[in-house]
């Protein structure tokens, strides 16, 4: 097993795309989406029951190495601040397979 | 005659689906459609709708008169938000102001099909063309509320705005690509075409319409409660601005001379206000603007004001300017 880094992001399903080329940009080429996550937060219900993804979340799963974290928690940080979200990272193993 | 036509459009199936989805929510039933099926229904119904124009089109052909119909429509789509962000900002920051203004801009294709329901119930044809006009209607108003929220606005700090994304999304949202793209196939393949795919498009169409109503009307009542404190002007827009602006386009409609059928499609368009294309739009454009009002404008006020009372009162005030 290998140490790591376990980046989870929930972020409005509308910038989806954009975290995701974020991460990309930053050598993470390997992630998990879960769409249409629902809960609440600091800017309402995010009950996901429209016909747009204006009132929808989606998650993001995904694992990088301790010295990536700081440029992808910066890059990140803008795009919470406007759209709303959070990103929580902890430590974790991965089985090398 | 407003009456009964009032009357005899609440009765219809698809509207009473629509009341029976707000029943639902507002006593709290478990009633629900699961996710993945209203996305389904709008996109079936876009497909029925622009396929059924393209048909007509075959059918009809490209006149002056279309064209002259279509830049009438232009010109609404344009106007309609420039003038309703100023009347926003008597009680809305800019922010809010430039995306409801779009939301009211651009239009509604569900309260559109809800009309050719109407219409087909009362025997009363209309043009392929104005099914063009919807497309053509949907995209300029994101455009425009988006350049007024840059003009009168404050653009944050550090945050870098690029037009290309928002003009992607105007112009190749899923609905204006999905009712374009019917529209052409349509045309192309024209009575054939029809007579394939007829019981998919046309026998369907109106249970389709009915279940899809039914989820609108349970997102719409939940959709009620976020007015905020400028619920009352806002409720007042939702209704008056439709009524307005349906009155402005049975003007022009009639300067243009178009048939009775084009003119309350053309009086709804300009009325409508919409609740899928914008807000995608304007959430990413203008994050700033709140969602829950753009939103529940669009779709617990001025939509069922428009497809319970609005679509007969503008198919009577038309009668009245005919005579």
């Amino acid at each position: 097993m290998q140490a790591a880094k376990k980046v989870e992001i929930i972020c409005d399903s509308l910038e989806v795309k954009n975290v995701l080329k974020l991460l990309e940009d930053f050598g993470i080429t390997g992630y998990t989406v879960i769409r249409d996550v629902i809960g609440k937060g600091g800017r309402g219900m995010r009950d996901g029951d429209d016909l747009t993804d204006v009132f929808k979340n989606s998650m993001i799963l995904t694992v990088c190495g301790a010295e990536q974290i700081p440029d992808v928690v910066e890059a990140i940080r803008p795009i919470l601040k406007r759209f709303g979200g959070i990103c929580l990272i902890s430590d974790t193993h991965f089985v090398i397979h | 005659m407003m009456d009964s036509n009032i009357l005899q459009n609440f009765l219809s199936p698809p509207i009473l689906f629509f009341f029976l989805g707000m029943a639902a929510t507002l006593v709290r039933s478990d009633l629900e459609i699961p996710q993945p099926l209203p996305k389904f229904l709008s996109l079936y119904l876009l497909l029925a709708i622009g396929f059924k124009g393209g048909v007509e089109l075959n059918h009809s052909g490209l006149s002056s008169e279309v064209l002259v119909s279509l830049g009438a429509a232009i010109v609404m789509a344009v106007l309609v938000p420039i003038y309703t962000f100023f009347v926003l900002r008597i009680r809305l920051n800019v922010y809010d102001a430039g995306a409801v203004a779009a939301t009211y801009g651009s239009i509604s294709a569900v309260t559109f099909i809800t009309t050719v329901s109407y219409l087909s119930n009362l025997g009363i044809t209309f043009g392929g063309h104005m099914v063009a006009a919807m497309a053509l209607m949907e995209s300029p108003a994101i455009v425009i509320g988006v350049m007024l929220v840059r003009r009168f606005g404050q653009t944050g700090e550090g945050n870098s705005f690029s037009w290309k994304p928002i003009v992607e999304e105007a112009f190749f949202n899923a609905s204006v690509f999905l009712i374009i793209g019917s529209l052409i196939i349509g045309m192309i393949t024209g009575a054939d075409g029809a007579k394939a795919l007829n019981p998919f498009i046309d026998d369907i169409f109106k249970g389709m319409l009915s279940f899809f109503l039914l989820d609108m009307g349970l997102v719409a009542a939940k959709r009620l409660g976020n007015l905020g404190d400028s619920r009352w002007f806002l409720v007042g827009f939702g209704i008056l601005i439709p009524l307005l602006n349906a009155a402005v386009a049975i003007l022009l409609a009639a300067l243009i001379g178009m048939s009775e059928g084009d003119k309350l499609l053309f009086a709804v368009l300009c009325a409508s206000a919409s609740y899928i294309a914008v807000p995608a739009a304007m959430r990413m454009a203008v994050p700033e603007a709140n969602p829950s009002l753009y939103v529940a404008m669009a779709l617990a006020i001025t939509f069922p004001f428009n497809i319970v009372v609005g679509i007969p009162v503008y198919h009577a005030i038309i009668g009245w300017i005919g005579r």
